[in-house]
């Protein structure tokens, strides 16, 4: 137990050193890379577009950068955005919080709302009910999140509501699946046999060999949930990480980006490993 | 087949055959102005009425819905083929290969995609032309894309690598890229098509986002993604309803895509 736990925070701290150098590589090697907005400024000086220039190609050796980056992570320094001009610790500790919080309650409301229908698709067995989610969840799973976004702006709805939205189908679609896959278990077919009520039959039955699978889509609603954040944030105007994702892109903000990564990758690859932890031992308790 | 199958293969029917006769369905073209008539309603000239630059609004919705629906396959099927890659070798070859190639894919999967599309599309030059513009999108769509399907594939290369029929053809003393070519790549087709045909909704819905975002295929080439961002000017979205019809036919083109998928989905 104790092994494998070592083992997989390991594996975490490996996965997210790589996952910070590949973000910093991949925005090094676009091609884009060597030119920045500000250089089409027709109010600078060709000293200042100098400046820049040479700002700029001080973060171009990456690993030189990364090493550097890795060296002031361990001391608490987590440098300063190029484009804000500030320090970047203060702008996490600003903005992980609202993003983290909307988060919480977007994936409360996915799951609520996912987890009911496919219990009430399960319960009620009224074709209509079923058609009803499937088109809802279909059309949600077909809007791409900006305009979602956009329209939970004009009908000035909470934008975290469109999180959850944005989230719930897959979460709808994937436990409705296991149920039915559930159902057709042979210690199931037998309790239905013998007369098991529904509830008791999902209660004692489908719910003790489902629980494993769903806590390991707990991790990925993260991830899925962290990507439909990102545009809302933008439309909506909330200052989460997802907004400064938007705004470092834009600015090519390389010291931002790294952060953003290694931040995002904590999140969802912490959470997915997590998961996987409390699946296993589900899985184990279910046995 | 189910009515809801037909309609679906009905709608994308449609779809790719107003892509293909787009000439003659618009034959104003995508980027003609019509200067007189800038922003009007819809017409018998103009069913779709036309934008704030006097384009016709349907013509460029073909020739959008043309882009998405005919460059998303090509993306999907250069991430197929990447996942083919990356998958089949860490299936085939096993050990540490296969633990740091699924590390690497746990990796990809494990990051939201669009914060990772949007770091790489935002840091390409500002000057590009709208064909290197929409060459790029659905280029990085299609490397960035590859992982989930990386991960079915590199299971089923394993299995198929454990099957009867290999082990007999291994002891025939068949080896090497022979094997790969006859025996296990016939066996991943049906995985590779699923992968394939999954991508192309993914890839749509993923060209949409970033055009909303300002980052897609830029002006004046028009794409879906394209067309949706122009809904970001809300005051008239109610006197002009028919401003809807991109965000309408992406709705229904990716409805249609779920409908016929949605057993592989499952599957996959």
């Amino acid at each position: 137990m104790l092994r494998s736990l070592l083992l997989a925070l390991l594996r975490f701290l490996v996965l997210i050193l790589v996952a910070g150098l590949a973000g910093a590589t991949l925005v090094r090697i676009a091609p884009g890379f060597s030119s920045d907005e500000q250089e089409l400024n027709p109010g600078l000086s060709s000293e200042s577009i100098q400046a820049i220039r040479q700002a700029r190609l001080a973060d171009s050796n990456v690993p030189r950068f990364y090493l550097h980056y890795l060296y002031g992570l361990l001391h608490g320094d987590l440098g300063k955005s190029q484009s804000l001009n500030l320090p970047i610790r203060e702008l996490l500790r600003d903005r992980l919080p609202v993003s983290l919080r909307n988060l919480a309650v977007a994936l409360l409301l996915a799951w609520s709302v996912g987890l009911a229908l496919s219990v009430g698709v399960f319960r009620l067995r009224s074709g209509w009910f079923a058609v009803v989610a499937d088109a809802g969840g279909g059309t949600l799973i077909s809007t791409p999140a900006a305009v979602l976004a956009l329209f939970f702006l004009i009908m000035r709805w909470p934008p975290v509501v469109a999180v959850g939205l944005l989230v719930f189908p897959k979460i709808y679609r994937y436990s409705r699946n296991l149920i039915q896959d559930c159902l057709e278990l042979p210690h199931v077919v037998v309790a239905r046999a013998k007369g098991v009520g529904p509830w008791r039959l999902l209660s004692w039955h489908v719910v003790p060999v489902a629980v494993p699978q769903l806590v390991a889509l707990v991790g990925v609603s993260i991830s899925l949930g962290l990507g439909a954040l990102l545009p809302v944030e933008v439309f909506c105007d909330l200052p989460g990480i997802g907004q400064l994702a938007w705004t470092a892109a834009q600015a090519r903000d390389l010291p931002l980006l790294v952060n953003l990564t290694l931040v995002v990758s904590c999140l969802t690859i912490g959470a997915i490993m997590c998961c996987d932890q409390l699946r296993r031992f589900a899985g184990r308790e279910a046995a | 087949m189910k009515i809801v199958h037909k309609a679906a293969i009905a709608v994308l029917l449609c779809a790719v055959f107003s892509c293909v006769f787009a000439r003659n369905i618009a034959p104003a073209g995508y980027e003609q102005q019509f200067r007189d008539e800038a922003q009007a309603g819809p017409s018998i000239h103009h069913p779709l009425g036309t934008d704030d630059l006097g384009r016709d609004r349907l013509a460029r919705l073909v020739y959008g819905m043309r882009v998405s629906l005919f460059l998303a396959p090509v993306a999907a099927l250069l991430s197929t083929f990447l996942a083919a890659a990356v998958g089949g070798i860490a299936g085939l070859c096993g050990g540490w290969v296969e633990r740091s190639v699924m590390a690497a894919t746990d990796l990809f999967l494990a990051l939201p995609w669009l914060f990772l599309l949007i770091t790489v599309r935002a840091v390409l030059p500002l000057n590009l032309s709208p064909a290197s513009s929409v060459l790029i999108t659905f280029a990085l769509l299609g490397f960035l894309g590859w992982a989930p399907a990386a991960r079915v594939i590199c299971a089923g290369a394993k299995q198929v690598l454990q099957s009867d029929f290999v082990w007999a053809a291994r002891a025939r003393g068949c080896g090497g890229l022979r094997l790969v070519r006859t025996h296990i790549l016939p066996s991943l087709r049906p995985a590779l098509a699923a992968q394939f045909f999954l991508s192309i909704p993914v890839f749509i819905i993923a060209e949409a986002n970033l055009g909303a975002l300002g980052l897609g295929v830029a002006e004046p080439l028009p794409s879906l993604g394209g067309l949706v961002s122009e809904l970001q000017d809300l005051v008239m979205l109610r006197p002009e309803p028919w401003r809807l019809a991109p965000l309408v036919v992406l709705i229904v083109l990716i409805g249609s895509f779920q409908v016929l998928l949605s057993k592989q989905e499952v599957h996959a």
